[in-house]
C-alpha cells in the first residue's frame, strides 16, 4: 500500500496572549495510505481537528511537514476536501447546484457536472430533492449533501471534522453505516475525526488514539472486525474487546480534561 | 432538528410549503378590517371638521374638495406627467448609486486596503444630507434633469455602500474556505460566494435607500423643477392651491408605497433559497 499524505514531524503551537504559546500539537508522525478509512479519535484538546486542518491546509504546522504524495502542502488543496460539521452548504444554491459546484469549477461542461452531480446524489440516497435548497432539508440530510458534494469534487483524499456530531443518534448510525458503504464502494481516502468510539469502530481500518495537553499519537489500532459492521458484528465479542482496549487509553485522558 | 423527524423526512416526501399560510388567515382578518376602520375614521373625521366649518378652508380643504381636484389634475394628465417625471428621476440617480455603491461596496468589504483607504472620506460625507449638494450641483449641472439625478445619487449611493460593505464582511468565512476547498479560484469565491452571500443585505439597503432616494427628489424639486410631484406641490403653494398641495402629498405616498411593493417582488424574485425562512 502507497503512502498518499502524510505529517511528517508536525508541531502545531496557537498564541493565546502576547508571549504565551499553547502547543496543540508535539511531533506528529502519521502516514495515511490510499484507500483506506483513518479515524482520528479522542478527547476534547488532542489536536486532532487541527490535524485534520493542516491535512486541508487551512493552517499550516508550526513545524514539520505535511505531505500530499510526498509533496508539502502549502495553501488550501482540492486534492484534499473537507466534509465541515457545519455542513457549510451555499444556501442560495439549489442541492444540485451545491453537489456541481466542485465539477463546475473545475470547468468540466455543464451536462457532464449535471450527470456527476445525479450519480453523487443518488450515492446519498437524496434522488428527489436535488431541487431543494439546504434550508428545505433535515440536519440529516444536509449532512447528505455535502458528502455528495466533496465526493463529486473528486478530491484524492475525503476529511471529515466530526460530521456526524450535530446529528441525533439515529440519523448518526444511518449515516456511519452508510458513509462506510460510500467509502468502500468509492475506494476514496478517508480521514474522519471523532470523539465517538462506535463511530471509529463502525467506519475505520485504522484507529488514531491521541491523547490532549500537548496533542499527540498514544496509539495505532487496526481495526479487523468483519464488514459491513451491523448489529451482530456491534454485539461481538471482538467488538466488545476492542472498545474496551480503546477506552482504556482514552478514559485517563476524559477525567482528566473534566476535572 | 427532532431526531424522530429526521428519521422521517430521509424517507418520505419533501417538507410542505403551503401548510403555513392557510393556518394565518384566520387570524389576519379582524387585523385587515381594523386596518380599513383605522383609515375610514380618519376620513370621516377630517371630512366632519372640514364640511362643518370647525377648521377653515384656508388651513384645510375638506377631503371632497382635494378628491375633486385630484380627478382634474389626473384628467388634465399634469399629475401622471408629475408622477412620471419624479419617478424617472428617482430612477436614474438610483441605478447609478446600485452600479457605483455595489461594486465599490464588495471591494471595501472584502479587501482592507479599499475600505482603509475610503472610510474616511465617507465618514465626512455621510452627515451631509442631500439637500446641501443642491448649491454645489446648480453650479455644476444646472436646474436640468441632470442636477435632479445628481441629487437622488448624492443622497442614496452611501447607505447602499454602507449595507455592502457590512453584508459583504458578514459572509460565512467557513463558506469561502468550503469554496476554496472546493477549487473555487480567488474570482469563483467572489462571483458564487461573496456576491450572493451579500445579496439579502445589498437587497436591504437598496430598498431603505429607495425612500431616502424619494424624499431627496422631492425637495430638489421643490427647490428648482419645472415638472414633478415636488414642483406640483410648491407651485400649488404660490397659487394658495391647498387642495392640491393635498393631491400631491397623497400622490408621493402612493407611488412610493407602490416602489415599495415592487422593490418587495423583485426580492422574493432574486432571493429563492429565503422563501423557506420567510415561512418560518
Amino acid at each position: 500500500m502507497s503512502v498518499i499524505l502524510s505529517a511528517q514531524h508536525v508541531s502545531k503551537s496557537f498564541s493565546v496572549r502576547q508571549n504565551e504559546d499553547v502547543l496543540a500539537l508535539r511531533d506528529v508522525n502519521l502516514d495515511v495510505y490510499e484507500h483506506e478509512f483513518l479515524c482520528l479519535l479522542g478527547a476534547s484538546g488532542c489536536g486532532k481537528s487541527t490535524l485534520l486542518n493542516m491535512f486541508a491546509g487551512f493552517t499550516p504546522p508550526s513545524q514539520g511537514d505535511i505531505l500530499l504524495r510526498s509533496i508539502p502542502i502549502t495553501g488550501i488543496d482540492p486534492r484534499c476536501g473537507m466534509v465541515f460539521q457545519s455542513y457549510a452548504l451555499f444556501p442560495w444554491q439549489t442541492v444540485r447546484k451545491n453537489v456541481e459546484f466542485g465539477p463546475r469549477m473545475k470547468g468540466l461542461p455543464a451536462n457532464e457536472c449535471r450527470s456527476v452531480a445525479g450519480r453523487f446524489i443518488e450515492m446519498v440516497g437524496l434522488h428527489g430533492f436535488a431541487d431543494h435548497y439546504p434550508a428545505e432539508l433535515s440536519g440529516g440530510m444536509q449532512q447528505r449533501v455535502t458528502l455528495a458534494r466533496s465526493l463529486a469534487a473528486d478530491p484524492e483524499v475525503l476529511l471529515m471534522d466530526e460530521p456526524f456530531a450535530a446529528l441525533d443518534a439515529m440519523t448518526r448510525h444511518v449515516l456511519q453505516e452508510e458513509l462506510s458503504r460510500i467509502q468502500r464502494e468509492s475506494l476514496k481516502t478517508v480521514v474522519l475525526v471523532t470523539h465517538n468510539i462506535d463511530e471509529a469502530l463502525i467506519t475505520a481500518d485504522r484507529i488514531v488514539v491521541m491523547s490532549p495537553h500537548p496533542g499527540q499519537i498514544k496509539a495505532v489500532i487496526t481495526n479487523d472486525l468483519e464488514r459491513p459492521r451491523n448489529i451482530d458484528v456491534q454485539l461481538s465479542p471482538a467488538w466488545g474487546e476492542l472498545k474496551k482496549e480503546i477506552w482504556s487509553l482514552i478514559a485517563g485522558d476524559v477525567s482528566l480534561h473534566a476535572s | 432538528m427532532t431526531s424522530a423527524r429526521d428519521i422521517a423526512s430521509n424517507l418520505v416526501a419533501p417538507p410542505d410549503r403551503t401548510k403555513r399560510k392557510h393556518g394565518s388567515s384566520l387570524r389576519d382578518r379582524p387585523i385587515i378590517l381594523l386596518n380599513i376602520l383605522g383609515v375610514f375614521a380618519f376620513c370621516i373625521t377630517w371630512a366632519l371638521v372640514t364640511e362643518r366649518g370647525w377648521v377653515s378652508p384656508l388651513f384645510l380643504p375638506s377631503p371632497f374638495k382635494v378628491a375633486s381636484e385630484a380627478a382634474g389634475v389626473a384628467a388634465t394628465h399634469e399629475l401622471w406627467w408629475a408622477i412620471a417625471a419624479s419617478s424617472l428621476r428617482v430612477f436614474l440617480g438610483f441605478a447609478l448609486a446600485a452600479a457605483v455603491a455595489i461594486p465599490l461596496g464588495v471591494l471595501m468589504g472584502s479587501w482592507w486596503p479599499a475600505k482603509a483607504l475610503l472610510d474616511p472620506l465617507i465618514s465626512l460625507l455621510r452627515p451631509l444630507p442631500s439637500i446641501t449638494w443642491i448649491p454645489l450641483t446648480m453650479l455644476w449641472l444646472g436646474i436640468g434633469e441632470a442636477q435632479k439625478v445628481a441629487i437622488v445619487f448624492m443622497g442614496s449611493w452611501i447607505y447602499v455602500l454602507l449595507y455592502t460593505v457590512e453584508s459583504t464582511k458578514r459572509v460565512d468565512p467557513i463558506l469561502i474556505k468550503a469554496a476554496r476547498n472546493l477549487g473555487a479560484s480567488e474570482f469563483a469565491v467572489m462571483r458564487e460566494v461573496v456576491l450572493p452571500g451579500a445579496l439579502p443585505g445589498i437587497l436591504s439597503g437598496l430598498k431603505v435607500s429607495l425612500a431616502i432616494a424619494w424624499s431627496c427628489v422631492l425637495s430638489a424639486e421643490m427647490v428648482a423643477a419645472q415638472s414633478g410631484l415636488g414642483a406640483l406641490i410648491w407651485s400649488a403653494k404660490d397659487w394658495g392651491n391647498l387642495a392640491l398641495v393635498l393631491v400631491g402629498m397623497v400622490s408621493i405616498s402612493a407611488t412610493v408605497l407602490v416602489a415599495d411593493l415592487l422593490a418587495n417582488r423583485l426580492e422574493r424574485a432574486l432571493l429563492p433559497w429565503e422563501r423557506h425562512r420567510r415561512q418560518n
